[in-house]
Formats: C-alpha cells, sequence, structure tokens
C-alpha cells in the first residue's frame, strides 16, 4: 500500500468513525413520547403530571416524555387537526365520549393485543362502566385513566333538617318528590333542586342519570334512539315535574349556577360529581350527599365522566407508549397522575379513602355507573339531548320534545 | 381658482398617463404580495369552504363524500334554518338601527360644551373597549334570575315580584342580548358621528340659524347631509360586524333556548366545530357570505364614492 493509499484509508476512516459514533449514540439515545392531556386549570394537575412523568423516567431511562396540556374548551379541536393534519402525540388522554369517534376515524388504533399480554391493563382492574366506555365495535380503544360520576346528591344538611327532610329520602324518586316543596319558598329566594339545562354536557349527564336510573337508555342496541321508551320519557317527565322546585331559568343553568346557589345557602340539593367535595370542604356548609336518585325499587345508576388513554395510529413509538400507559394506569402509580378518581379500583380505593368522605359509598356509585351512549356520532346526539333538556324546560310537552329528539337522532345514526 | 385649475390638470394627467412595460412590472411587483397574500388567506379558504358544502365532511368522513346540494336543502327544510334567518334579520337590524339612534344622539350631545366633556367622552366609550367576552359575562351577570341586577332593579322599583329568568325564555333571550350588543357597540357610532360632526360648516348652521330654523330643522337640513356619508358608511360597518356578531351569544346562551338566540356565526361554530359537521357548517357559511355580499358591494361602493370626494 503507497503512502497515498494510506493517506485516502486515514481519511476515510477519519470520517467513517465519527458518524458510527453519533449513529450509535442516536440508538441509544431516549425515545421522546409526546403526552397530550386535559388541563383543568385549577385542579394542579400540572404538578402531578411532572412529578409522575419524573418517576416514570426515572423507572424508563430509554424513554422521556414530552408533556403538553390543554384546557378542554380546545383540546378536542387541537387532537383533531393534529390527527387529521399527521402530527398526532403518541399518547393522548381523551374524553370517554370521544373514544368510539377517534377509533371508527382511524385516528387511534384498538389495543386489544396489546391488552392481551400485559400484565397490569386487564378488564378486572377497571370499574366496570369505565372500561366500557373504551369498547367500541368488539375492539378496546383506550384504557381508563381516571373517572367520575355524575352524579351524587350533595344535600344542605342544615337546611334539610329545618325542613324535617330525611337526607335518605333523597335517594328515591318518591322521596325526593316530596322534599321538595317542603325545601322550596321562592319568595324568599329558597329553592330544593338544581335543575340544569343550558347547552353543556353538564346537562346530558344529569339527563342519562335519571333515565338510566329509571331503567332507560339514550340509544338502542343498535344506535337509533331510545327517547321514546316509557323509561326514559318517565325521566324527563319527573325531572319536568321538578321544576317549580328549581331556580328560575333551568334551560340556561349550568351546574355551575347552581354550585354558587348551593354554596350561598339559596339551593337545598346540587347535582355533581364526587370532584365537587373539595369545594366544599372549603366552605362552612354543613354538607352531605345520597347516590343518585331512583325510582323506589330501582337503583341509582350515574353517568360516567373521565378520561381514557390511547395511542395514535400515526405514533412511531406506539410500544414506549403503551409501556407509558401501562404504567399510568397501575395501581401503584393511577392515583398519583390524576385529578379525578383513579379509574384503577385498587388505585381509586386508596384516593378516595385518602382524600374523599364517604369513600364506600362513592366506589358503590362508581360501580353502578353507565358511560354515555358509545357512538361515532355521539357529539350530535348530545347536542340533540341538549336541545331536549331545552325544549321540556321551557314548556314542549315531553312526548312532542321526544318526537322530535329521536328524529333527529335516527337521521345521524341513518346517515 | 388657478390653482384649483392646476389640480384638475394635474389630476387629468395623472389619470390619461400610461404605465410603461418596466413601470408596470414594478407596479406587478409591488403590488403582488398583497395580492398573494390575500388570495392564500381569504380567497382559498373561502373557495375550499364553497366546495366543501357540497360534500360530507367531517370527522367521520375525513375524506369527503360528494353530496351536491343536499347541505343545502336539508337546511332549507329545515324549520330551524328559517327561525335561524329570522333570528338573524332582527338582530341585525335591530342592533344597527339602534346603535346609530343612540350613537347619532349621544354624538350630538357630546358635541356640546357640556362641563366635563372629555371625561364624558371617555366614559361613553367605555362600552366599546370591553373586551367582547368580558361584556358577555358582565351581561350574564346581570340578567342573572336570582343576583342579577335587572332583577334587583325591576323588583326594587316594584314593578314586578317575578324573576325573570331573560336568558333561558325564548320570548326574552333574543331581546335581552339586542339590548347588551346595542350598549356594547353604540359607542363606535358615537365615535364616528362625533368626528363628522366636526366637520359641518358652521357657517351654514348660523345661517340656517338667522334664516329662522330651529334645531330640529337644522340638524336635517344642514348637519344630517353633511354628515351623511358617514352615517351610510357606519351603518354598512355596523351590519356587518352585527351579522357576524359571536362572543355575546356564544358565552351566554349558545343560541338557546330551542335554537332562540342562534344567528349565522353561533350555528356555523357550533356545527362546525362542536359537532364536527364541516359541510354543513360550511352550507351556513355560504349562505351567510351570500347575505354578507350585498352589503359589501354597498360599502365598497360607498369607500370608492368618498376617496374620489
Amino acid at each position: 500500500m503507497n503512502a497515498r493509499r494510506k493517506l485516502v484509508l486515514i481519511l476515510i476512516v477519519a470520517l467513517v468513525l465519527p458518524l458510527i459514533g453519533s449513529w450509535q449514540a442516536r440508538a441509544a439515545d431516549p425515545v421522546t413520547l409526546e403526552f397530550w392531556d386535559n388541563q383543568q386549570a385549577t385542579s394542579g394537575l400540572s404538578k402531578f403530571q411532572e412529578a409522575a412523568v419524573k418517576e416514570f423516567e426515572a423507572a424508563n431511562p430509554d424513554i422521556k416524555i414530552h408533556v403538553t396540556t390543554i384546557p378542554y374548551p380546545e383540546y378536542r379541536d387541537k387532537l383533531l387537526i393534529a390527527s387529521q393534519g399527521g402530527t398526532p402525540p403518541d399518547v393522548s388522554t381523551v374524553d370517554q365520549i370521544w373514544n368510539s369517534e377517534y377509533g371508527v376515524t382511524g385516528a387511534i388504533i384498538p389495543l386489544d393485543d396489546l391488552i392481551a399480554s400485559s400484565k397490569t391493563v386487564k378488564k378486572d382492574a377497571f370499574f366496570p362502566g369505565a372500561w366500557a366506555s373504551a369498547v367500541y365495535q368488539g375492539k378496546i380503544w383506550g384504557v381508563p385513566f381516571n373517572v367520575d360520576v355524575w352524579q351524587f346528591s350533595f344535600y344542605n344538611a342544615d337546611l334539610l333538617k329545618a325542613a324535617g327532610v330525611n337526607p335518605d329520602d333523597l335517594v328515591t324518586w318518591e322521596g325526593l318528590k316530596a322534599a321538595v316543596p317542603k325545601l322550596t319558598d321562592a319568595s324568599k329566594g329558597q329553592y330544593a333542586v338544581g335543575l340544569v339545562g343550558h347547552k353543556g354536557e353538564d346537562t346530558v349527564v344529569i339527563m342519562d342519570s335519571f333515565i338510566y336510573s329509571n331503567g332507560g337508555s339514550v340509544l338502542n342496541d343498535d344506535g337509533t334512539c331510545a327517547l321514546d321508551k316509557p323509561e326514559a320519557t318517565g325521566a324527563l317527565q319527573y325531572l319536568v315535574d321538578l321544576l317549580p322546585y328549581a331556580p328560575e331559568g333551568a334551560a340556561n343553568s349550568a351546574a355551575e349556577d347552581m354550585r354558587k346557589l348551593f354554596v350561598n345557602g339559596s339551593l337545598a340539593i346540587e347535582w355533581w360529581p364526587a370532584l365537587e367535595q373539595p369545594t366544599l370542604q372549603a366552605t362552612k356548609l354543613n354538607w352531605g350527599f345520597v347516590n343518585g336518585t331512583a325510582p323506589k325499587g330501582k337503583t341509582p345508576v350515574g353517568t360516567y365522566g373521565g378520561w381514557n388513554l390511547v395511542i395514535y395510529k400515526g405514533s412511531k413509538h406506539q410500544a414506549e407508549a403503551w409501556r407509558f400507559i401501562e404504567w399510568m394506569t397501575a395501581k401503584e402509580n393511577n392515583g398519583k397522575v390524576v385529578d379525578l378518581i383513579p379509574a384503577n379500583v385498587e388505585a381509586a380505593t386508596a384516593f378516595l379513602k385518602e382524600n374523599r368522605k364517604d369513600p364506600d359509598k362513592i366506589v358503590e356509585h362508581l360501580n353502578n355507573a353507565r358511560p354515555r351512549p358509545l357512538s361515532p356520532v355521539y357529539n350530535q346526539v348530545s347536542a340533540v339531548q341538549q336541545d331536549l333538556a331545552q325544549a321540556i324546560f321551557t314548556g314542549t310537552a315531553v312526548k312532542d320534545a321526544v318526537t322530535k329528539a329521536c328524529d333527529d337522532i335516527n337521521k345521524l345514526v341513518k346517515k | 381658482m388657478a390653482a384649483v385649475q392646476e389640480i384638475a390638470a394635474a389630476q387629468n394627467r395623472f389619470r390619461s398617463h400610461r404605465l410603461s412595460a418596466s413601470e408596470r412590472r414594478t407596479a406587478v411587483f409591488l403590488v403582488f404580495p398583497a395580492v398573494f397574500l390575500v388570495a392564500v388567506l381569504m380567497y382559498y379558504p373561502m373557495l375550499r369552504a364553497f366546495v366543501q358544502s357540497f360534500f360530507d365532511t367531517s370527522m367521520l368522513h375525513p375524506e369527503p363524500q360528494f353530496i351536491g346540494f343536499e347541505n343545502y336543502t336539508t337546511l332549507f327544510a329545515d324549520q330551524r334554518f328559517w327561525l335561524l334567518v329570522r333570528n338573524s334579520l332582527v338582530w341585525t337590524l335591530v342592533v344597527v338601527a339602534f346603535q346609530a339612534i343612540l350613537g347619532l344622539a349621544s354624538a350630538l350631545l357630546l358635541n356640546q360644551n357640556l362641563p366635563a366633556k372629555g371625561f364624558m367622552r371617555a366614559l361613553v366609550l367605555l362600552p366599546w373597549v370591553l373586551p367582547g367576552v368580558v361584556n358577555a359575562i358582565l351581561w350574564r351577570f346581570m340578567y342573572d334570575p336570582q343576583f342579577g341586577l335587572i332583577n334587583s332593579i325591576l323588583i326594587g322599583a316594584g314593578l314586578t315580584t317575578v324573576k325573570t329568568a331573560w336568558l333561558a325564555q325564548g320570548s326574552t333571550a333574543l331581546l335581552a342580548l339586542i339590548i347588551a350588543a346595542i350598549w356594547k357597540g353604540f359607542p363606535f357610532s358615537t365615535v364616528m358621528y362625533l368626528a363628522a360632526l366636526q366637520s359641518v360648516d358652521q357657517e351654514q348652521l348660523e345661517a340656517a340659524h338667522i334664516d329662522g330654523a330651529n334645531a330640529v330643522q337644522r340638524f336635517f337640513n344642514v348637519t344630517l347631509p353633511a354628515i351623511s356619508g358617514i352615517v351610510r358608511l357606519n351603518l354598512l360597518l355596523t351590519t356587518i360586524w352585527t351579522f357576524n356578531y359571536f362572543d355575546l351569544i356564544w358565552v351566554t346562551t349558545r343560541g338557546g333556548p330551542n335554537g332562540t338566540t342562534h344567528i349565522f356565526p353561533t350555528i356555523i361554530y357550533e356545527v362546525g366545530l362542536t359537532q364536527f359537521n364541516f359541510g354543513r357548517a360550511s352550507a351556513y357559511g355560504v349562505i351567510a357570505v351570500v347575505a354578507l355580499l350585498a352589503f359589501a358591494v354597498l360599502y365598497l361602493r360607498e369607500l370608492t364614492r368618498s376617496q374620489a370626494l
């Protein structure tokens, strides 16, 4: 080998070696997962997340997590734009009501195979209704992350005592109906129960809870409208019958509005999920709660609210994303990373014991609750239900309002 | 007189001047960025929305399916669409009319030599400078059936004993929002008219006064003709803005109860961005644009005329 060839060889080695080194270094670089989550501004969720993410990264040095939190009103838009635009996160939370829609559109992947080989993500580990919220057309599209139930009937114990009402009576429709006149004196600005009918999801979850508690459904198994069944119309009529005992303006009232009245002592009963407890604990109110309300002989069935974790089809790190989901929903970790109730039953039990009054009652209600209708057109079904609530709260007969609502829903389903 | 003739001659020379090829290239080069931006950022999305209105485009069908005029025929067959049209007409006409009347009245008042004139002018402007969402929340509180100022005043004055839910009744919700919109918008008209009133020829007013014209006659025969250009411009602008109103309605009622406060922008948002039915939302948008087009043409004509002056 002459000197010239030697020089060329040295040059080649000198050029190639750094490249090999850099390639090896890159191979050892941790994968960065994009994780998007809803930011509930008042919950301090980001603090939990930061701590949890650090813990996960310490246990999984080959994965880094980049967390993006987005306020609820913008969250769905941003997820939609990102997934339709081909730049979705690797993993995100989705509201239970979006899960089937995201599955049908192909934005996220089914998790059946991953769950089958998982040691921690098992159906039995989660509340049944929460698990059901992620199942659509025989496939599992998400893993329940956190949950809560609409609604618990929070009551002002002093007002009930003054009116001679036993809180346990509120559990039955008959008991509640007998109690509300005693708790109402509109001339003094005193009302029994806070009805919610504005155009918002809180209107729908409360309505669903009354329908479920009466044995009804919003949609039939084939996706068509079930609101015209006697169980559903009976529940809607029951709500209308409570109108004289509710603050004026139910058709434009939100749960937040009712909370204001409840906290200032003008309202005897408000309907909220368990997440209301910290708010009430911060007041001087003498309050308690019962698990919703149902006709005598039936069990109150609440409506699930909460979030599931999903993996995006466009993710290049699906295996790592799954490891992250397994970690986030494991019983040891799930309680540390959620602001609502953990969806993992064991984590939830521990969380509730530490953070909520009457945890056993809450667990019972969680076990009985059902998710909202699983439909890829859920948002449009929900909009129809909101219109239905406004119609019956402003004087339209339940029968007429339901006929129109079912007509609208069936058109959507047919399409 | 000679100076005026000179200017007119210069204008004629300018108008009849023919651009050379290089001047034309320079002109095109200078105008191109602006035209390009307008085309890309405005006309292309408008064109896309128009095309999209003939497709079923939703999150479920991200690949659009051509459905012809179905979005339009469905809308026209729906009673709620005609309620929307009625709402939009009532909303726009009443808000614009009262903004103009109140704006003119307050401008005439503020044009007088009142004490603390500057402070009064600033005070009148306050609703206009308030952010839209803040204004909406403010009025939501005012109309609150239990704690609201409106009910407190009415009950306190003995006019009623009923706590009216202004925003929860189909019979009152639109009216309540119209009042809120007028309150928010009239200061803009005030500012416009106040500026216009400064240009009214005082000598003409004095001459009319000497000739025996009373205040009303002076207003209708001297002041109003003098500011008529601004009045027309203001009416056109406020019509377009009012038709396109969004935040007040969305924050307070979201178009409810029963669609009685929905106008085009709120329904477009609801159908497009909460139900993700982009095709239907585009159809609403196209109809809204067609409705506004007449006003836009009038506005452009008025603008051209005022520039010619």
